[in-house]
């Protein structure tokens, strides 16, 4: 099985200061559960991100990064029983150069983020016709 | 050699990698509930006039998704099916949670169920519960 897509943590690489604002607001992000699929023609990203609308996503591909964020809007009154806590989220993939990074596509639906990246066009399967003689 | 017996090194790291990864973790789960788990977790929020449920449930089918009130209790039921297309063989990586739950909340005062309101958005269910009318705190005036 050829694992394309790997998984890291969070980057705490300080180049400049908009990095650094960066490092500062993932300390205070969550980590979202993913599920990674491999189709044919494309590595298929589910992450779970409840509370994140889509004017609150950021999906981006730099060099060999996938980086997903989503942003929530903070609720002013505390709960007076609390199991859970909405948090930005943040988490980076690597990718390797066989992903169309270019033709990326994100879609989000009921709190889950659903990233399509899809393999090169050389590494995906060809139907070959057999003529008959 | 039979190609079932020869040992392919970088497989067996791969697959140690992901053990690794199931056994340990590579995050923070920290929006679990930190009782440590009834699923799905839940909020709540009360004032003098309502009480508010917030459920923390992504990616459910919504015509699955069943909230009924009988007394003091809410019961919360749905289902997350697996997503269609996507094959089980292909899956390099499943950490979210799927399948059906249900959970029962026990809110401590009577509702009146035909007042519940409740929306799914972002993932997020909210339900506006009602107190029953028998159960609205009422002022009483003190006599002299």
């Amino acid at each position: 099985m050829a694992t394309t897509t790997t998984m890291s943590r969070p980057s705490t690489r300080t180049r400049d200061k908009n990095d650094a604002i960066a490092v500062e607001r993932a300390t205070r992000t969550v980590v979202p559960r993913v599920d990674i699929y491999e189709t044919d023609t494309a590595y298929v990203l589910l992450a779970d991100m409840p509370g994140v609308a889509s004017g609150g996503l950021e999906v981006t591909a730099d060099r060999d990064e996938l980086t997903i964020r989503g942003h929530v809007q903070p609720t002013m009154n505390t709960p007076d029983y609390q199991e859970f806590e909405l948090t930005d989220y943040h988490r980076i993939f690597v990718l390797t150069e066989d992903l169309d990074t270019a033709s990326i596509t994100a879609t989000l639906k009921d709190g889950v983020l659903r990233v399509e990246v899809p393999k090169h066009p050389r590494l995906q399967p060809k139907k070959i016709s057999v003529r008959a003689e | 050699m039979n190609r079932a017996m020869t040992w392919q090194p970088w497989q067996e790291m791969r697959r140690l990698q992901r053990e690794m990864e199931r056994l340990f973790g590579d995050g923070n789960w920290s929006w679990r509930s930190p009782l440590g788990g009834e699923y799905p977790p839940i909020n709540l929020t009360r004032n003098d006039q309502n009480i508010t449920l917030q459920v923390l449930c992504p990616g459910v089918n919504r015509e699955s998704l069943d909230v009924s009130v009988v007394g003091d209790a809410v019961t919360l039921r749905g289902e997350r099916a697996p997503e269609p297309n996507l094959s089980e063989a292909g899956c390099h990586k499943q950490e979210r949670l799927l399948g059906t739950f249900m959970r029962t909340v026990g809110i401590g005062e009577r509702l009146d169920p035909e007042r519940t309101q409740a929306n799914y958005r972002n993932g997020v269910l909210e339900v506006q519960l009602t107190r029953a009318p028998e159960a609205t705190p009422k002022k009483i005036t003190i006599k002299n």
